[in-house]
This record gives C-alpha cells, structure tokens and sequence, in this order.
C-alpha cells in the first residue's frame, strides 16, 4: 500500500450483530491523500455504518480496512480513539457543537485528545485560541461571533465552526457526514467552497457523504456507494 | 475533563442546583444530627460536676439521677431530716446540698435548697451558677426565690416580682399555694443544663407553704423548740467530698445505712448508665438522617440518568473528536463529583451559618447547647462518606454512558 494511500477498503464485510445478511461488501476502494470524494448512497445504505468503519468506532476484521496505513483491526479500542482524535475531523449533519461553550472553544476541544494536532499547532505562531479564531474567520465566522455560545449561532455559522473544529491541528482526513443537508442552497455551496479551500490549503483529505447527488460537480471523484457495495442487505 | 464536566453542568444550571441543594439539605440534616447527638451528650455529661454522691430514697439509679439532677419525675419516697443529718456527720464530706422536690411553677420544677446549692453547684467543667440580675436568697431570707434562664425568659418574670407555686409537678394544679407567694431575688445566666428550667426556693420556705415549719412561731414565741430537728423531708442531697476516691467506700455505707433505706449514687456513671439507655433514640434519629442523605443521592442520580438522554448528540460529538468510552465514563463520575463535594460544601457552610447565627436562638428556645467548633473527625468523615457514595451511585449513569457510547459510535440517535 503506497504511502499516499489515506484510507483503503480491501473485501470489507459488515453485519451488525444479530442480522441475518451482510451490510455491506465492499471489494475494494481506495481514496489518496489530499484527494476529495463524494461518496453518495441513499439513506438507510450503510452510508453511516460504512464511516463508522472508517472513524474507527465500529471495528471491522483484519486487512479490511487501512487508515493512513493502520489496519484498524490491529488497533485497541484506545488506539482507534486517538487516531480519530489526531488524524480525523468529523461533521455531522448539525449539532456538532458543545452548545455551552463558546464557537472558540468548540474548535479548540478538538486538540483535547488528540497530541498529535497539538504538536502540529506547536509549530505554528499564536495561543490556541488565536489558531482558532484565525481558522474561523477563514472559513467566514465573524470575529464577534467567535465568543459566542455555540448555541446562539445559526446552523450555517454552526457548521462552519465544525468544519474549523475538524481542520484545527491539520489532521490528515476530513469526513464530513451530509454537513450541508440542514443548510438552503446559498449556504450550501458555499459552505462546500470555503471547507475545499481549507482543505486544499492543508492538502487534506476530503471524504464527502450525501445523499445528494447534486453536489457531485463540485467534486475530483464521484462513488456510489450502491455501485461498490455487493452486500445484498445494502438496502 | 473537570472542566468539560463543569461547563456541561452550568449548561444544566437548574437541574444542577436542585441536585446540589438537595445534598446540601441532607447534609445539614446529618452533620447537624451528628452534631446535637455529641454535643448534647456532652451537655448531659455537663448537667453536674464536682458533686460526688448523690442520695436519695431507696430508688433506682436512674429514677435518683432523673428526679435530682433533671428534675424529672416524682419521687413517691423521701428522706427524713435524721438521716440528713446522719449524712452530714459522715467522714470527708466537703460539703452537701439538700433538695426537696415535687413543686412547681407553670409546668417548671420548684427545687427547695439552701444557699449551699449556689455556693457548692458546678456544671460543666466545674463552672459555677451565676446571675444576670439580681442576688441570691441567704439563710434568713425565706420567701425568695431564684429562677433559671429559660423560665426567666419564656415567662418573663423580673426581679422582684412575685411567684405563686403549686404543689405537684404538672402545669395545672388545683392546689396553688396562692396564700405564700415568693418574690423573685435573682435571675440565673444561662447553663444549657436543667438548671436553666428550675426555679430555687429557700427550703425553709417549702416548710412554710407546706406548714411544716413556721418561721414566725418558732423564732419569736417558743424557744424550747428552737433545737429540735425541722420536719421536712428531702428528695435527695447532693454530697462533695474531700477525698473524691472516699465515694465509692461511702457509697457502700450509705446503702447500708440502717436508719432509713437510702441510696447512694455516683452522678458520673449514673449519667452514662443513662445515655446509653438513650442511645435506641439517638440511633433511629442518625437513621432517618442517613436515609434523607440516600434520597438527596437518589435525586442525583435520577438527574444524571435523565440527562443523559438529551445529553446523546454532547457524547457523540466527544466520540468524534477522539474521547474514548472511559473518557465519557470519567465525564459522569466527575459531574457526581463536582454536585457531590458542592453540595456537601454548601451543607457544611449552612451548619456553620446556622451554629454560628443560630446557637443563641437554640439556647435561649430549646435549651439546647450547640457550639460553631471546627468539624470533628467523625463529622468529616461522614462529610467524605457522602461524597463517596455519590461517586458510587454515578457508576450507573456512567457505565450507562459508557455502554451507549460503544453502541452509538458516531451516529446521533434521538
């Protein structure tokens, strides 16, 4: 496996425990490092399950699935965590915020597991909290609003604090779980061009899943998820 | 993690308050239970002091110490005024007290004595009566008489007023002495001992309500009875003596005295013999207590268990940045801690407050002696105990938070 490699699915095979078929059979993907995919499937496809794999939360068998190299089988339940913690930025859909701490602190908590990133913001001029109110007024959030409780802001100013959370310490890979599905069509696109910059600033890598298939002409490489998955209970 | 603990609590703030407040009330209620049980015991050990024997009719030791040092009960027997005098002609004795009883005024215990009794009394750590106002009554003075703190207060009776006793011990008797009526000479500072609930009359003066003795016959018209022995009887005499290890040779001969069948006790262990048999009540109050602390627990879990439900999106997203299940786990054990430690905090400063604010409206209303000292060592102990069974009872949310954790992973379910 070359070193670019960022994730990559060799004959992975998941069944939740106690049902009858197999979720999902995937072959073989592969997706390189600062490469940014949209993999679209329906909801109730396994989608979740599938970046559960790949978050490391969900464990699958050995040689199925390779993290930047990992094969997540051989990790400890603790292994996974902090290599999500280092190398991995979740968005979810929305609520991806503490609402009780401020969109500042949001960001921040991300270097809170994760002593990777924290080495990699040693390397860079600033406190902490100046790294990351930098990185949100990149991504757009008005400096005022970076003191705020995360719960007075709007889901468009929300889902930028989480894509800066994700970004904060330069983790080698983004997922980003249908982060645009709560935002209209404005917000949406352009929430999609400020997280492409980031990323492409960082080289990161960009792992987008949607139902939407709408968004695929934003992006270098287009799956279907119906396409690789085999499982007959992909549903 | 304390500080996430703590910022998620403040999200919480009126949950997070009551939980606290609730063990902030259970743990007044403990510590100050703990507290009235020690320092009441040791007001009980307080009520006499310096005084060696004390005799009385043959009775048991408790009935003895009850009627003589609480003023409890009546005494159906007495002692005659030979054996009194027997008593005083015993070897070593430093000094004695006679009291008679089974008056009263408005419920409170009369106690006919002698000046001998301001003189000689001590409570506590050998302290002696004092007064607020007023003075003593002396040999001669046979109508006056001297009234404790709390009678003073609750009746609000003045030096130089006058008093009207009745016979027997209950608040309404059809027999009031209404013809010899005593005039208050002196009022007595508070002691927290059964002293501050008696009124003290000259002995003499009992004799002139009960007609016993007249003093005005006796003194001015016949001379030939000026030396023979008064008539009345006594409840008890309080003895000192010169030598304290004499007691309990004289003890042993004093219950066997032939005259008259006459008991001898010794305040000190008669007051421990009657603490313990106290102790069944103490226990159930100490029960209740520790059950009003299990309830204050039980309302913290409940709040935790119920926030964890609304609390799901707060796990996951911890999940996605890297906290581990233990890390969640650790999280609900630190909210425990944190109510916990505040609200036994909090309980301990409003007992504090309380003792410090309140331990003079307690003396002055319920006679009850409670000192704002620094915590003991068993009081800290149970303040910790608390605090550790907080931290037990959260392993539930905790483990429970644990568990959804592994099985939620990233996805946020509602």
């Amino acid at each position: 496996m070359s070193q670019s490699t960022c994730v990559e699915l060799n004959q992975l095979e998941f069944q939740w425990p106690g049902a009858s078929f197999p979720l999902l059979h995937i072959p073989h993907l592969q997706i390189q490092q600062g490469e940014r995919v949209l993999l679209r499937g329906a909801s109730g496809s396994g989608k979740s399950t599938l970046l559960s794999l790949i978050a490391g939360v969900h464990q699958a068998r050995p040689n199925q699935v390779h993290v930047l190299g990992h094969d997540l089988a051989q990790l400890s339940q603790r292994q996974r965590d902090r290599l999500r913690a280092n190398e991995i930025g979740y968005i979810f859909q929305q609520f991806n915020l503490l609402p009780y701490l401020s969109a500042v602190e949001n960001v921040v908590l991300a270097a809170r597991f994760a002593p990777a990133r924290v080495a990699r913001l040693k390397g860079e001029a600033g406190s902490y909290h100046e790294l990351a109110e930098h990185l949100l007024t990149q991504l757009g959030l008005a400096e005022q609003d970076s003191k705020r409780p995360a719960h007075q802001l709007s889901v468009g100013q929300q889902q930028r604090v989480a894509a800066a959370r994700a970004l904060f310490g330069r983790p080698a890979l983004i997922i980003a779980d249908e982060p645009t599905s709560a935002l209209d069509i404005d917000h949406r696109d352009n929430f999609i061009e400020v997280l492409f910059n980031a990323c492409e600033v960082h080289h990161t890598t960009l792992l987008f899943v949607t139902h939407d298939g709408s968004l695929a002409h934003h992006f270098q490489r287009a799956i279907e998820l119906n396409e690789i998955n085999q499982a007959a209970g992909g549903r | 993690m304390i500080r996430l603990a703590l910022a998620s609590l403040m999200n919480r703030k009126a949950t997070a308050w009551l939980t606290i407040i609730a063990i902030a009330v259970s743990t007044l209620l403990l510590l100050g239970v703990e507290r009235v049980r020690v320092q009441t015991q040791e007001n009980f050990a307080n009520t006499i002091s310096g005084t060696d024997l004390i005799v009385g009719p043959r009775t048991g030791s408790t009935q003895l110490l009850l009627s003589s040092v609480f003023h409890i009960g009546a005494m159906t027997n007495a002692i005659s005024w030979d054996s009194y005098e027997y008593l005083q002609r015993l070897p070593g004795i430093a000094w004695h007290i006679p009291l008679a009883l089974g008056d009263s005024y408005a419920g409170y215990p009369v106690v006919a004595t002698t000046p001998a009794y301001f003189t000689h009394f001590r409570y506590a750590n050998q302290q002696p009566l004092q007064l607020t106002h007023g003075a003593w009554f002396d040999e001669q003075d046979h109508i006056g008489a001297v009234v404790g703190a709390e009678v003073a207060q609750r009746m609000q009776l003045k030096v130089g007023e006058l008093l009207t006793i009745s016979h027997g011990a209950g608040g309404i008797s059809f027999s009031d002495h209404d013809a010899h009526a005593f005039v208050i000479r002196g009022i007595l500072a508070a002691t927290a001992t059964p002293t501050d609930q008696a009124i003290y009359i000259p002995l003499a003066g009992l004799g002139l309500v009960h007609g016993e003795y007249t003093a005005s016959e006796h003194a001015e018209d016949d001379h030939a009875h000026h030396h023979e022995p008064p008539v009345y009887s006594l409840s008890a005499v309080l003895i000192g003596l010169t030598n304290k290890p004499l007691a309990l040779r004289l003890q042993r001969q004093i219950n066997n005295y032939t005259g008259e069948p006459l008991t001898a006790i010794m305040p000190g262990l008669a007051l421990t013999e009657l603490w313990r048999t106290l102790n069944l009540f103490e226990k159930a109050l100490f029960a209740v207590s520790i059950l009003v602390v299990a309830t204050g627990l039980l309302g913290m879990l409940t709040s935790l268990l119920a926030s964890l439900r609304e609390r799901r999106r707060e796990m996951a997203v911890l999940r996605a940045i890297g906290a581990g299940p233990l890390t969640i786990f650790g999280l609900l054990v630190s909210e425990a801690v944190i109510l916990a430690s505040v609200g036994v905090g909090l309980g301990i400063g409003l007992l504090f407050f309380i003792l410090h604010f309140g331990s003079t409206f307690l003396l002055e209303h319920t006679g009850m002696l409670l000192r704002a000292t620094a915590l003991t060592s068993s009081e800290l102990t149970l303040a910790v105990a608390i605090v550790i069974a907080a931290i037990s009872l959260s392993l539930i949310p905790a483990w429970r938070a644990y568990r959804n954790a592994l099985a939620d992973g990233l996805t946020i379910r509602l």
